[in-house]
């Protein structure tokens, strides 16, 4: 008997393919379409054209406007085009399934295609290397060695990375590199070659159980967080912020990724009891799906108040939790909301995101508002040379870095020759409302209770620095 | 008899009950991937390691349906079971056919390519930059009712009744069904099988598309149990897999009783204050204990043998 299939399989098996190419096909548009539109608004605009106004870009949901921002205002010469020797930037980020970090480095590089295209860096382009890696050290210590020997950077530029800080810092030290970054490993924190525009999990986790203590006056805290590398790290903080107001705290670690959102959610609400918090600190997904299963169980009110770290900031979330989390739920929110600030420089990132930023898929959102920040701060830091754009010169400009203004930051950051850096300390509180993040506490210093913040603010006054708190 | 829960750090029964809902769901649906994967083994000697994969292209799909095409959710549900069936019969016909002489290893880890695959793709259409959060929920979730001091949503029961469902139909239709039949037949051997004229292509391709639609199912549940992430949903077939490797990846309902077991254990575990970091290795320990018990004074055959 033969087992091969005849023609009236055959063609079952085309059809099933048919069937299921257009499904992908229906789907891959469908989800495209999200991160799409500030692409498919800006495409067609020329450099020439770079001039264009970007008053409340519709296309970024803003809902209040302060005026209008010239885009052209990223550079010195508008609509001049940058044709002289590019100025090597190199950046490290992680990117793997489940932790995308490459919004930052894709939004860097929109801002400077817009700085290239206005004048550049007294007519020199800027040119962004960016090397990816899975979260493998050896891998990320030749990314770093390529960078400096083969590209010929003269900056690390934007490092969106969950192990680089730790990997790389002797190397960065013994080439006189001052890094800057949006960090996830304590050494971004902690060393004198490093400072990040984000505070980290660890003061966002204490921004956020800060709020649950000072504002809704939680009697209790449960603090969960992944159960990863650092977590003792991370739970310092929260513990001592806690510890000063005489707050209980239980601290726990969930495995990720989260296999039983469920039983974790009773288990948490359980431990807090009714007039308790409990403070997340996960990824956007593991936390939503802590949330949503306390939902289904109708948990959400079994506890005076739910908050979480940095990463819950973000309209997908707010979106996909809908109405019941409405002031129910307070996020730490390291930068300056989009959906409720329109100031100069939001203005001028939502502008540049719509016109150069297609490669940007989260869209408006921390990650590409970070990467607004470490291109907008180095582009200052290089127009202050005078002279070659060289290794020594250019992180010379970056450590000397004092006092740059933006209304996505409560406060002036300064980089400075500091043994520690943590230069973004005060921060705002954010609530979901209808699908949105609005703002439910302005600009608030991170409290010193967490020893890491006091002793950076200890040595930022002692060098004549604003440690900002 | 206190000491124990205590050494454990388990809460107090009362409290404890309220776990064993969500454990006994994620036994439903343990038990319909479980069988899924003891119905295809059966017929074809693959262990399909792109359960996991399928199911969660299928929800991610559905979910694009939902959110961008505005497809009404059962709908949406529907295509991506059709995906699952179609992904895993089109995989059958050219690549499990090619394999069919191979070793149950080769075969098993060309499903492994299959995975990867599916996980790169579905990286690649449905990217987790900017803090994006993808969640699909059941228009069940929100509605419940109490037992005794136990809160059941409908989506518990949809979990449960499917996991029950699926292993009643699928035992009555592998005794009862001409197909199914044929399927145990060609699991005890498919040469002799097939010179007794059994169409081999067509029972194969059949079992293909059963799994396939199982997983299809059990993506779309995992989805709104746990998350709807590619690679949470293509490593939870491994949990899955646990029942089977219990049942030996022959029988049907201990397939589905131990399933319910792994989910509950797991759930209890969660509630311990001392081993709830060891909670998700509930399915290997319970797997390689009863592999142990199961197995003494039996001779190991290497290879796959008839039911």
């Amino acid at each position: 008997m033969s087992l091969r299939f005849g023609r009236p399989a055959a063609r079952r098996l085309t059809a099933a393919f048919a069937v299921m190419l257009g499904a992908l096909a229906l789907a891959a548009c469908g989800s495209s379409s999200s991160s799409s539109s500030s692409a498919s608004a800006s495409s067609s605009s020329s450099a020439a054209s770079s001039s264009t106004s970007a008053a409340a870009s519709a296309s970024t949901g803003t809902s209040s406007s302060s005026g209008a921002v010239d885009i052209a205002s990223c550079g010195t010469k508008p609509g001049v085009k940058a044709t002289g020797t590019p100025i090597n930037i190199g950046t490290i980020d992680t990117h793997q399934p489940g932790t995308d970090f490459t919004d930052g480095p894709n939004m860097i590089n929109a801002y400077f295609t817009c700085v290239n295209d206005n004048g550049g860096i007294d007519g020199h382009p800027l040119k962004l290397f960016v090397e990816l890696d899975q979260t493998q050290p050896a891998q990320i210590e030749a990314d770093a060695h390529q960078l400096i020997q083969t590209d010929h950077v003269v900056a690390i530029d934007g490092v969106f990375d969950l192990l680089e800080c730790t990997l790389d810092a002797a190397y960065w030290k013994q080439l006189g590199i001052y890094e800057m970054d949006a960090g996830i490993a304590p050494e971004c924190w902690a060393g004198p070659n490093s400072a990040a525009v984000n505070m980290g999990p660890r003061y966002s986790s204490d921004g956020a159980v800060q709020y649950a203590i000072d504002v809704v006056h939680a009697s209790k805290v449960v603090f969960v967080q992944s159960n990863v590398p650092g977590t003792g790290y991370i739970a310092a903080g929260p513990a001592a912020i806690a510890a000063a107001t005489h707050t209980p705290i239980t601290e726990l670690t969930a495995n990720v990724p989260i296999s039983d959102a469920n039983s974790l959610a009773i288990k948490l609400v359980d431990d807090a009891g009714p007039n308790g918090a409990v403070v997340l600190n996960f990824t956007p997904p593991e936390a939503l799906v802590i949330l949503q299963a306390a939902q289904k169980l109708g948990l959400e009110d079994r506890v005076k108040s739910w908050g979480c770290s940095t990463p819950c900031d973000t309209d997908f979330l707010a979106k996909a939790l809908g109405p019941k989390w409405n002031h129910k739920l307070f996020v730490n929110a390291e930068l300056t909301n989009p959906d409720d600030h329109n100031g100069p420089d939001m203005q001028l990132y939502k502008a540049i995101l719509a016109k150069y930023g297609q490669s940007v898929a989260g869209g408006v959102g921390s990650f590409s508002e970070m990467g607004f920040v470490l291109a907008k701060f180095l582009v200052k830091a290089l127009e202050t040379i005078h002279g070659p754009y060289t290794l020594r010169s250019v992180n010379n400009a970056i450590v000397n870095i004092s006092n740059y203004k933006t209304d996505l930051l409560c406060s002036p950051w300064t980089y400075g020759h500091l043994p520690l850096h943590i230069p973004n300390n005060v921060d705002y509180t954010v609530t979901p409302d209808n699908g949105k993040m609005i703002t439910v506490q302005g600009c608030t210093p991170i409290s010193s209770a967490d020893p890491q913040i006091a002793e950076y603010r200890k040595v930022a006054e002692a060098a004549g620095i604003n440690p900002g708190g | 008899m206190t000491i124990i829960p205590a050494f454990l750090g388990l809460p107090s029964w009362q409290d404890l009950q309220s776990f064993i809902p969500a454990g006994v769901e994620f036994g439903g649906v343990y038990a319909l991937s479980g069988v899924g994967m003891v119905v295809l083994y059966r017929a074809t000697g693959v262990l399909n390691l792109a359960f996991g994969a399928v199911g969660a292209l299928g929800a991610l799909i559905a979910w694009s349906l939902i959110n961008h095409s505005h497809t009404s959710f059962w709908l949406a549900a529907l295509v991506c079971i059709l995906v699952g069936g179609l992904l895993t019969l089109a995989y059958g016909m050219v690549f499990g056919r090619a394999l069919a002489g191979r070793d149950p290893l080769v075969k098993a880890a060309a499903t492994l390519g299959l995975t990867l695959i599916l996980l790169g793709a579905m990286d690649l259409l449905w990217p987790s930059s900017g803090g994006q959060a993808r969640s699909i929920t059941f228009p069940t979730d929100n509605s419940s009712f109490q037992i005794g001091q136990i809160q059941v949503t409908y989506t518990n029961v949809i979990g449960i009744g499917i996991g029950i469902g699926i292993t009643l139909a699928t035992a009555a239709f592998l005794r009862f069904t001409k197909l199914g039949t044929t399927m145990r037949a060609l699991a005890n051997d498919r040469e002799i099988t097939a010179t007794l004229g059994v169409p081999v292509a067509r029972v194969e391709a059949a079992a293909w598309f059963g799994c396939g639609v199982l997983s299809g199912v059990a993506g779309l549940l995992l989805a709104d149990l746990d998350q709807l992430d590619a690679s949470t949903l293509t490593f939870l077939v491994i949990s899955s897999l646990a029942p089977a490797l219990i049942a030996r990846l022959r029988s049907i309902p201990v397939t589905f009783v131990a399933a319910i077991v792994v989910g509950v254990v797991h759930a209890i575990l969660e509630a311990s204050a001392t081993l709830t970091n060891y909670a998700d290795m509930t399915p290997f320990v319970l797997a390689a204990i009863a592999l142990l018990v199961l197995n003494r004074r039996r001779v190991i055959a290497v290879g796959r043998v008839g039911i």
